[in-house]
């Protein structure tokens, strides 16, 4: 199964100039056999020019969209191009390839729709700070409220899809904070989200997308988000495990 | 009411009915978002022609001043407004985000048939 599947990691990049070519050439020597796709989010330094020079196949968005309508880019590309399982990673080398088919796997033997890579499982490698901890603790347990699924890391961006939650993405997808915002969608819409301890890093430069001063607006704005969810999306009784 | 106050109010009731019929003429604005605009502007007029529909209005819901009555019911269609004008950001936002996504795609794809081209010859 592991070699006939087709495989996508979707790798988002805005402004990654430091971290984006260890990323990719990290990933190109830990799994050789998976297809991956950089997605420039209008970047304005010089990541867009080290990814041609690089030949590395990537999406380039004419005007920023964020990470929500940059990762939805690639959904669709992976839709349109029939792939079996596209994996979401950041650019910013948080996240170790050597795990990635600890992701993958769950998915492609059908256990899961969509698996999460998760650093609170085993709670090893890098943990980030503690009011961070307090704040996605805060929002596992609204998910958890809201549809009763349990799931500890509930902003990783370290996930894989299958080919159906592939082609819901590339229609559904939430545009500004859109990790756990999938998590709540995906599973009233009946499909099967779980997770799967991971390692992860600190970034290796440059500067989070979420800085302290958003972080406020960021609870606010996910915590709302998330609720309409589950007004506005009609629950769908979870498909036999 | 003086007559003055209801000479100004007329006159700048029918102001804003002109403006908004010339920003239609010259295409500024498009006739889905005059609708509102249009139905105010229509409605002030006839308050300030015959302010006796004001008294009545005011009579019902036993407001003391008439026109804290037309502030009242300004605000209020300001008010629908506004909420209209969010809804139709969003809504171009979001049809901006699908048009950026096929545009990306589309890209690649030319860019990698273009790749072909070049190989080939």
């Amino acid at each position: 199964m592991k070699d006939s599947a087709k495989i996508l990691v979707l790798v988002p990049c805005y402004n990654e100039e430091e971290n984006i070519v260890a990323t990719i050439e990290r990933l190109k020597a830990t799994c050789p056999g998976v297809d991956f796709l950089v997605i420039n989010d209008c970047s304005t330094d010089s990541s867009p020019a080290l990814l041609k020079n690089h030949g590395y196949p990537y999406l380039d968005l004419p005007i920023n969209l964020g990470i929500g309508g940059g990762v939805q880019c690639g959904y669709q590309y992976a839709r349109d191009n029939g792939y079996d399982v596209a994996v979401q990673m950041d650019g910013d080398g948080q996240h170790d390839p050597r795990y990635l088919f600890h992701v993958v796997d769950p998915v492609l033997q059908g256990q899961y729709d969509m698996c999460i890579g998760s650093r609170f499982i085993q709670k090893e490698g890098f943990q980030t700070s503690f009011m961070r901890r307090v704040g996605i603790r805060f929002l596992s347990g609204l998910i958890r409220l809201l549809c009763g699924k349990q799931v500890l890391d509930v902003t990783s961006g370290f996930r894989a899809a299958n080919s159906r939650m592939i082609e819901y993405f590339s229609r559904h997808y939430a545009s500004d904070y859109p990790e756990p915002e999938a998590i709540l969608s995906a599973s009233l819409s009946g499909f099967r989200v779980g997770e799967v301890p991971v390692v992860m890093q600190e970034r290796q430069g440059g500067m989070s997308s979420i800085s302290t001063f958003k972080s406020a607006y960021y609870m606010i704005k996910v915590s709302l988000a998330l609720i309409i969810d589950r007004f506005s999306i009609r629950k769908v009784k979870e498909a036999a495990q | 009411m003086t007559q003055q106050l209801q000479f100004v109010m007329l006159a700048g009731a029918v102001a804003l009915l002109g403006l908004i019929f010339f920003f239609l003429k010259k295409g500024y604005m498009s006739v889905k978002y005059s609708l509102l605009w249009l139905g105010l502007s229509v409605l002030l007029v006839i308050f300030a022609a015959c302010p006796y529909v004001v008294y009545v209005l005011r009579d019902i819901l036993d407001i003391q001043m008439p026109v804290n009555l037309v502030f009242l019911l300004m605000f209020c269609f300001v008010l629908v407004v506004l909420l209209s004008l969010s809804i139709a950001i969003s809504q171009l936002a979001e049809k901006c985000k699908r048009l950026a996504q096929t545009n990306a795609l589309l890209e690649k794809r030319v860019r990698e048939l273009e790749k072909q081209e070049t190989n080939k010859q």
